[in-house]
């Protein structure tokens, strides 16, 4: 498998999915305004079958009404389609995006290498961007979106959506998250979505909490039959809580009662969220974080004398993430003098200080002064004119 | 990105393309068709509302002032309405069977024009889905289990992570991202000050970097002034370099130049390497002419600046002890490549039912084939074991200087007695010694 192939499902799929969101409300929409013109115009046709003729000024207003339909009818199919279309665009912009990594002319290699880097540089941006998104550091996201001008290839304006919902949950109000599920209900419920049975739940607790156990009572008729039969057990125990007064020791209350609730609430509307648009529930940022992580993670980088200023895990913060990573997994032997920075090979023989250290021949000359002292760069040990010998390594 | 990058691509494409194809044909003729209908609705409207006001109007204007409605008497205007039909008499004035017909006609027309509209976009539903299929179908959708743990559940290292962000941008001088992130992700005090301190002096050199990249020499021989001791220490070269760049860039702008060619030379000759001084001085010598047809003319190309910018950027980094790749790019980089090589194994060991292997060890299951660059340790794996070895199983190296594992020592000696592997020195096992890598 390949980069793009394994990494950018989410790239494509998410205005994919906004796409087929789109049509089919462009296909409700049609249809609706198609049902509007041909009731009017089957109202023209039973008029004209009465068995008298009918009204001149009758039929003259009714027809009217067609033609009225019609032109709105018209108006608002172009605005649905032009809609579609554009999404489309959205799509085709970031497909160009990824097969901008080809390189356009074979002669040029140089500067392709440097598109690559650019290209390279961008996907870390988009990536992260993600992640900031996922995170709900979006203001940060923004930032970066604009500094980079990645923005047409991230899907901010799809998390735009969901920094509304999220910011409103966090002052503990439902409103705008319930607009939500609305608007996506057909495709809530064939991911099997709660989301909206918690938020109802969220609303009496509140209720409760309020003392207005009245107008509880009268949401849990208007909204918790339609959940009857699959959350019941949760319904009886939310019901409980009318029983209760609301600064009560049971332990069942006190979970609902929690102001942290709300919180749980985001997570969860985050979690659809990335449900419905098919966005696993790992960002790729993170996967390729702990694959790179682990790729680069050998023993050395936890030892305390074979650091490399340009490992990252030898960094204190990534070598903390990458504590309970896997190594990398090696079967063929790599060295690289800790000198030099160059590998091992029969044009740089391994050879060994009587410390048992190994080092490039090519670096002898620069740990070596002129008077034949020879200075061990690791432990610090030195040697006058130490016997150093060659290493065979298979 | 290869062919089978391209081929993903290009059959997502496809099926994009021929949603667009077919949009755009529906948009133009539904807009045409259902346009035409309308203006046919209304003019029929018009001509309707026309012949009632000539009925109104006659009726108004002749000598029986009757209102329409109660009954009025005979009244013969039917010739000249623009239905070209006579209209009946009494009033309520009521549509001929001609009047109907065109109606009837119309309003068949009309509804099978706004079915055709609905049915044709809904037509489309197959090719946009199909859309779908083709993104599931050709990129891969799940990461979850390409790692045996997931290290970014936890709350601390999620906040070392959003460190290494800050810090990334902190170095491109994107400071301001790093703020906000700091801010949003309420990073403590101590970290945000962790990540100003490590980064600022990276800043510094990232800026100069940038300069030489656009020709300009001023900071960065400010900085190779401040730290010449040091550099000359470490054999460095990048101090001589700036100073051949600039003396260069001197005598290439011509005779405006010359005087202050010479007293840059004079000040700074010192610090040439004695070999170099006839070469650098003999460029002089073209200053009326210019050094574009010259043997000197290498020097001038972009390419030279980079190459320069880059080994600044190396020695600086050196001497202040500080990375020069950003650590964030490193690993993500190196992880995307070994995402793929990752999920092309799950999906083996998946098929082979082997999946429970992976987690056993606290190795990777493959070898990632990462490129030079991104090596930065050396790493020992066992010739006759074929393992890694580790501070358990340390590498020896035998008498006859072949290195093999403690392990492997152990598997191979008879008592005390060892026969190298790779030679036919028989030796004692004792004497060999723990190497370090």
């Amino acid at each position: 498998m390949s980069e793009i192939k394994a990494l950018e499902h989410a790239t494509l799929k998410v205005p994919y999915e906004i796409l087929n969101k789109r049509f089919r409300s462009a296909q409700k929409i049609i249809d609706r305004e198609v049902d509007q013109v041909m009731n009017v115009s089957r109202q023209v046709e039973k008029a004209l079958s009465a068995p008298q003729s009918p009204i001149l000024s009758d039929v003259t207003k009714l027809m009217g009404n067609v033609a009225q339909k019609l032109q709105v009818l018209k108006r608002k199919a172009d605005e649905s389609i032009t809609d579609e279309l554009s999404v489309t665009q959205i799509c085709k912009r970031k497909l160009e995006h990824l097969k901008g990594i080809v390189p356009p002319n074979r002669s040029d290699g140089e500067a392709w290498e440097g598109s690559v880097e650019q290209w390279k540089r961008i996907r870390l941006d988009r990536l992260v961007i993600e992640h900031l998104l996922r995170m709900g550091y979006y203001e940060t996201a923004e930032e970066l979106a604009a500094r980079s001008d990645v923005r047409h290839l991230t899907n901010l304006d799809v998390f735009q959506t969901s920094r509304e919902v999220e910011d409103d949950l966090a002052q503990n109000s439902t409103t705008k998250c319930v607009l939500w599920c609305i608007d996506n209900k057909s495709k809530l419920r064939k991911i099997n979505s709660t989301l909206e049975f918690s938020l109802r739940v969220q609303e009496f607790i509140e209720l409760v909490r309020q003392n207005k156990r009245f107008e509880a009572v009268q949401h849990s008729r208007r909204y918790f039959p339609a959940y009857e039969k699959t959350q019941l057990n949760e319904i009886c125990h939310v019901m409980a809580l009318l029983a209760y007064p609301t600064d009560t020791d049971m332990d069942h209350c006190r979970k609902y009662m929690d102001p942290k609730r709300w919180d749980k609430l985001v997570l969860d509307f985050r979690h659809e969220n990335y449900r419905l648009y098919q966005l696993s529930s790992t960002s790729v940022f993170s996967a390729a974080i702990q694959a790179g992580l682990s790729a680069l993670k050998t023993p050395q980088c936890y030892s305390q004398t074979c650091h490399n200023l340009n490992c990252p895990v030898c960094q204190d913060d990534l070598n903390r993430i990458a504590l309970k990573l896997p190594y990398s997994h090696c079967v063929q032997s790599r060295l690289i003098c800790r000198v030099t920075g160059l590998p091992l090979n029969e044009h740089n023989q391994p050879m060994m200080l009587p410390n048992g250290q190994i080092f490039g021949q090519l670096a002898l000359p620069e740990i070596t002064k002129d008077d034949g002292t020879v200075t061990c760069p690791v432990t610090n040990v030195k040697f006058s004119n130490p016997k150093i010998d060659k290493v065979f390594v298979m | 990105m290869d062919a089978m990058d391209m081929e993903a691509c290009a059959s997502v494409e496809k099926e994009l393309d021929r949603v667009v194809t077919k949009l755009e044909h529906l948009h133009k003729n539904a807009s045409a068709e259902i346009g035409d209908i309308a203006s046919l609705m209304s003019e029929l409207v018009n001509v309707l509302g026309m012949a009632e006001q000539m009925v109104v109007t006659t009726l108004n204007t002749g000598t029986q002032m009757n209102a329409p409605g109660t009954g009025s008497p005979d009244d013969p205007m039917g010739e000249n309405v623009n239905m070209q039909v006579e209209t009946e008499p009494a009033a309520p004035q009521r549509l001929t069977d001609r009047q109907m017909d065109i109606i009837r006609d119309s309003i068949v027309k009309c509804n099978e024009r706004v079915q055709k509209l609905s049915s044709e976009h809904r037509d489309l539903h197959g090719s946009v889905s199909k859309i779908g299929k083709a993104i599931d179908r050709n990129f891969s959708a799940d990461f979850t289990s390409t790692m045996r743990v997931d290290a970014l559940q936890d709350e601390d290292n999620l906040m070392l992570l959003n460190k290494a962000i800050a810090k990334h941008y902190c170095r491109q001088g994107m400071d301001d991202v790093a703020r906000t992130l700091i801010k949003e992700c309420k990073m403590s005090e101590e970290h945000a000050q962790d990540v100003f301190d490590s980064e600022r002096e990276f800043a510094e050199i990232y800026n100069i970097w940038m300069q030489i990249q656009k020709r300009d020499l001023s900071e960065a021989l400010k900085w190779a002034e401040r730290h010449s001791g040091q550099l000359r220490e470490g054999h460095s070269i990048v101090e001589f370099q700036l100073h051949r760049m600039r003396l260069f860039q001197l005598v290439s702008n011509g005779m405006v130049s010359q005087d202050e060619a010479i007293a840059y030379a004079r000040t700074y000759v010192k610090n040439f390497p004695a070999k170099e001084i006839g070469y650098l001085m003999l460029s002089l010598i073209y200053v009326p002419v210019g050094l574009e047809n010259t043997r000197y003319k290498h020097f001038l190309s972009q390419e030279m600046w980079t190459e320069l910018s880059f080994i600044f950027l190396r020695e600086a980094c050196e001497l202040l002890g500080i990375s020069k790749n950003s650590a964030l790019s490193v690993v993500v980089n190196a992880g995307c490549t070994a995402l793929p090589a990752l999920l092309n194994i799950k999906q083996v060991m998946q098929s082979r039912k082997v999946l429970g292997m992976w987690n056993g060890c606290d190795e990777l299951p493959i070898e990632i084939d990462l490129p030079p660059e991104f090596r930065f340790h050396s790493i020992f794996a066992c010739p006759i074991l074929r393992q890694q070895t580790t501070e358990d199983n340390p590498p020896k190296k035998l008498t006859c200087g072949h290195v093999i594992s403690n392990d492997a020592l152990h598997k191979l000696s008879n008592g005390h007695i060892l026969k190298c592997p790779y030679c036919p020195v028989e030796q004692n096992a004792e004497e060999a010694v723990r190497i370090y890598f």
